[in-house]
């Protein structure tokens, strides 16, 4: 995926591993995404993010509790 | 480009101040190539502590004070702080200690392989391989599941603990009480700036990597992972500026060569080793020597367990003879990396996949 200026949605994890099986799982859904670096003005513990577009942010939510996933945080950010 | 740019000032600007900073420091005292360096100027502080008995490695740099206050000044003064522990510190204790020890298998930690490197030391470049071999087969297991399991949130109190310990033993080696620490009178120990330069360096340094989030071991696998080159981009900054410095100060004098480089062997398979040990290890602990003091500073204390894991291994480094020299690497030092290896083999593949066993 390109990098795309504009809005943009990220979620945030504790750990590494929470967001490789973030990713597992929204390829499974067909959630479109990518996993990223965390943007300087978000804090998270592992530095990396689920970043897609802001619209996605109710499939996303279904995913997270369907797959029971853990996440830090969910927020939009300007890239 | 431009993008690339207006994205990435800060982490830029942060490489290219430590490449001024750590030429300034090497101008003003500091061992040759040895601006700055975590992994050694931890071991020195422990030489200071009495943890280890070799003279000529003993002194409590300041350097390593001002990052971690520099990281919670830029923590606290953006909202950043928060205590935070949990996350298996023993095992990132025992990774602690052997990221020191591939780290003094080499001679230096990732930020002065880097300066190394700038300076026109070759066998840093050997390392360099090394150290990214070391990350892919990191992000190899991080790719699998490899996880030490998530921190929580602890008091303030308690993510403030480790710098301001550090800062009072800090003032008590500068005021002299109870004069017990060490301080080497000849070697790299006694070869340091005025203590109120470095600390001022190593608040700067701190301050500005708290905000960019510089990562030697971040960078490589952001670039691995995510073809991302945001974080990396500050150490090539940091690279050419140390090589412009190196050649306006050197003059004549520069050249690019493996031999008679300063505090290194040109053993290029332990070189390469014992950076690909630092290099696996950082993965796993989610970040380089330098990083894991920043996030100490920031409050979190597993880092703060790792840092205290890199001055033990540091310790036992010199009292079991596993450091190199300029001569070389030893025959306990060889060892000790392929017993770190087996241990990196072993936390790595238990913790992906007995994690996985757990989750079914």
């Amino acid at each position: 995926m390109i990098h795309k200026k504009g809005v943009r949605l990220f979620v945030t994890f504790h750990t590494t591993a929470d967001a490789m099986a973030f990713e597992r799982a929204c390829r499974t859904a067909g959630v479109d995404g990518r996993l990223a670096p965390v943007p300087r003005s978000i804090t998270s513990d592992c530095g990396i993010a689920w970043e897609t577009e802001p619209p996605l942010r109710d499939a996303l939510a279904d995913v997270i509790k369907r797959e029971r996933l853990n996440t830090a945080g969910i927020c939009e950010r300007e890239v | 480009m431009k993008n690339f740019f207006r994205r990435n000032w800060l982490i830029l600007t942060t490489g290219f101040v430590i490449g001024v900073i750590a030429l300034a420091l090497g101008a003003l005292g500091n061992p040759g190539n040895m601006g700055f360096c975590v992994a050694c100027f931890l071991r020195d502080i422990a030489g200071s502590l009495g943890l280890h008995s070799s003279a000529n490695v003993q002194y409590f740099r300041p350097e390593i004070v001002g990052i971690l206050l520099g990281s919670m000044i830029a923590a606290l003064a953006f909202r950043e702080f928060r205590g935070k522990a949990g996350s298996s510190p023993i095992l990132r204790f025992i990774l602690g200690a052997f990221v020191a020890v591939g780290a003094l298998m080499f001679l230096g930690c990732p930020l002065r392989m880097i300066i190394r490197l700038g300076s026109g030391d070759l066998n840093a470049l050997v390392g360099l391989l090394g150290f990214f071999a070391g990350i892919l087969v990191g992000v190899a297991f991080l790719k699998k599941g490899f996880t030490l399991k998530r921190a929580y949130e602890q008091s303030r109190v308690e993510g403030a603990a480790f710098p301001l310990a550090m800062l009072v033993l800090f003032i008590l080696s500068v005021s002299g009480i109870f004069g017990t620490f060490l301080s080497s009178e000849e070697g790299p120990g006694s070869l340091h700036a005025f203590w109120a330069v470095s600390l001022a360096a190593g608040l700067a340094v701190g301050f500005l990597c708290q905000r960019s989030r510089m990562c030697m071991a971040g960078g490589l696998r952001d670039v691995v992972l995510f073809k991302d080159f945001s974080l990396i981009s500050g150490f090539a900054v940091l690279f050419l500026t140390i090589l412009v410095g190196s050649l306006i100060m050197k003059g004549s004098e520069f050249s690019f060569s493996f031999a008679g480089q300063p505090i290194a062997h040109t053993d290029g398979l332990w070189n390469f080793l014992g950076m690909a040990l630092t290099g696996w290890l950082s993965i796993l602990l989610g970040g380089c020597p330098l990083r894991q003091l920043i996030l100490a500073g920031e409050g979190n204390s597993d880092s703060a367990v790792t840092v205290l894991g890199m001055i033990c291994g540091a310790a036992f480094s010199h009292n079991w003879g596993l450091a190199s020299s300029a001569e070389g690497p030893t025959a306990n030092g060889k060892v000790a990396v392929v017993v770190g290896f087996a241990v990196a083999v072993l936390i790595s593949v238990v913790c992906t996949f007995a994690k996985k066993k757990e989750d079914n």
